[in-house]
């Protein structure tokens, strides 16, 4: 009996010491590398580079080492910092030879992150389904929400606690006639009122065959989605920016990116190289021309400039970012929103 | 019959403790509940249901550190008094193995405090059952749970603490105490202990074992 108690608290400072002393030392020890902010100018055909200089002061680079000035990196980079642009008087009228307005580049236009810490966290199992076509300009939330079971679709009505059993059968038959297999693999919508316009959700079924399912004028609007042959799509990210252009991205189980557009569902490849977002971050500043897009992965940021017409990879820059961190026993990591021990290098 | 009446002296020290445990357990479950049911006739079940999805309210925070004092403090209640008389010694005399009737000791505090906790989320359940599905309450419940682990941790570590016979392993002790329940507060996200819950569970029941070590020391007559 005492000799297990014995072994049990050894094995508790064990852990404990694994857990503790590799945390302080990152703590004092271990500075985040700083890496400086990165943009593609589709202007220069360079990445343009904005850092500290050694004296505090903002230096304006592209990355074969040419240096701008502050007013000719706000040109260079003319969908970016439009504002300022208009505000000095200095918008252009075309860029790279296409004819812009304002108001194109306030459209065309987008930022979307993806982080492993909103795909590896607890969800709540029922969501919201807005309604896509209510007549009037602003979004408003449903009275209800929704689960998808082994069988089908449920709407449950906030203010009673009870199933909506015609609204739940009206869908499901609606899911069911379109070939949809209960229950989902994946889902991914975006239910709020502070957006433009409403798509719903886009869901992958049983099979991981694609759908595209919003409400309209209270009925079921549900879209089997041609997938290539051979794609296995993993995670879906639905966009809704303000371009309308884009229905959703989503990786596949090799994890390469991809774009599925709005009005043709067609589906594209992108040549942003393998990327897993269980595990990697992605920052992708979109405009008319091109994307700006960052992954960071294990000891490298990596940027990558996308030709925003044919999603072909224009270009490429990679900072080293070395994991200096003691390896350690940890609870909770930057990857995940789970509390559980695991060993981290 | 031995550990019946171990049973019996340990009702007798801790009973009006236990009360007051359990009025305040109970207590501060009722007012978060109150509080969700102000919010329910105020706002709308609507409300309540939209908050709880888009920003991963729980509406118990509250109850956060409420078990970790109440399992501390009957370990306090439970075996201070005893070791501070030296009765403890007494029960040492008792015609029965010292690790059984450590073991009886501990046993009689844990169910107190489960029964105390297991009352409070009887409790919340009953009310939020009628007015949320069952992925909402669910979401509430089983983010308390380590709060509630972390009450029984709390008791058995505080236990471990008082029984030890020297002032330098108490403080040893503590600080190691003090490391361990911090795991059960690693993350204010709710439900990110599930995977991890069981296996919690098993190693805060496994510090009862910890108070054998303080047992063994105060039988070798380890003193200051």
């Amino acid at each position: 009996m005492i000799r297990t108690c014995k072994i049990f608290f050894g094995c508790l400072i064990v852990l404990l010491l694994l857990w503790q002393i590799p945390s302080i030392y990152n703590f004092f020890a271990v500075k985040p590398t700083d890496t400086p902010f990165t943009l593609y100018s589709s202007v220069v055909g360079k990445f343009a580079v904005l850092q500290h200089g050694e004296d505090k002061k903002m230096t304006y680079k592209d990355h074969t080492g040419g240096e701008y000035t502050e007013d000719q990196f706000d040109s260079i980079l003319p969908t970016f910092y439009y504002r300022q642009l208009i505000t000095d008087g200095r918008f252009p009228d075309s860029i790279c030879g296409r004819a812009v307005t304002p108001r194109d580049v306030q459209i065309s236009n987008f930022n979307m992150r993806i982080s492993p810490l909103d795909l590896n966290a607890p969800k709540i199992g029922v969501q919201q389904l807005l309604e896509s076509m209510s007549g009037r300009v602003d979004l408003t939330l449903p009275d209800d929400v929704f689960r998808i079971t082994d069988s089908g679709i449920e709407f449950v009505k906030m203010a009673t606690n009870e199933i909506d059993d015609r609204k739940s059968d009206r869908f499901t038959e609606m899911m069911l006639s379109k070939g949809f297999v209960f229950p989902a693999y994946r889902m991914s919508g975006n239910p709020t009122d502070r957006k433009e316009y409403d798509e719903g959700y886009v869901m992958l079924d049983a099979n991981r065959k694609l759908f595209h399912i919003k409400q309209t004028v209270g009925r079921a609007y549900v879209r089997a989605i041609e997938l290539p042959k051979d794609l296995v799509v993993e995670h879906l990210f639905i966009t809704e920016f303000p371009s309308r252009k884009w229905l959703c991205f989503m990786t596949d189980v090799e994890g390469n990116f991809w774009v599925v557009e709005r009005d043709s569902y067609a589906i594209k490849r992108t040549e942003i190289p393998q990327f897993n977002p269980e595990a990697e971050s992605m920052l992708i500043i979109g405009n008319m021309f091109d994307w700006t897009v960052r992954v960071n992965r294990a000891n490298e940021q990596c940027y990558y400039a996308i030709n925003a017409d044919d999603y072909t990879l224009i270009d490429s820059l990679t900072y080293s970012t070395p994991n200096k961190t003691m390896p350690g026993l940890k609870f909770t990591t930057t990857k995940d929103k789970f509390v559980k021990p695991r060993f981290v290098n | 019959m031995m550990i019946k009446a171990i049973f019996y002296k340990e009702w007798i020290k801790t009973r009006w403790y236990w009360l007051l445990a359990l009025l305040l357990s109970i207590g501060f479950a009722g007012y978060a509940m109150l509080r969700v049911a102000r919010v329910y006739s105020m706002k709308g079940a609507e409300h309540l249901w939209i908050v709880m999805i888009q920003r991963d309210a729980i509406f118990v925070d509250l109850l956060q550190f409420v078990p970790l004092f109440v399992g501390l403090a009957l370990a306090l209640v439970q075996f201070v008094p005893e070791m501070h008389h030296k009765s403890f010694k007494l029960t040492l005399h008792l015609p029965i193995r010292a690790t059984r009737a450590v073991t009886a000791m501990l046993s009689f505090g844990s169910v107190l405090l489960i029964a105390t906790f297991a009352l409070s989320l009887a409790l919340m359940w009953g009310y939020l059952q009628s007015v949320l599905a069952p992925e909402l309450w669910q979401h509430i419940i089983l983010s308390t749970l380590p709060w509630y682990l972390a009450g029984l941790a709390a008791y058995l570590l505080t236990a471990w603490i008082s029984l030890e016979p020297t002032w330098k392993h108490r403080v040893i002790n503590g600080v190691i105490a003090l490391l361990l329940l911090r795991i059960y507060f690693m993350s204010p996200a709710p439900e990110s202990y599930n995977s991890f819950l069981p296996l919690l569970a098993v190693v805060t029941l496994s510090y009862s074992l910890l108070s054998m070590l303080s047992l063994t020391r105060f039988r070798d007559g380890r003193q200051d």
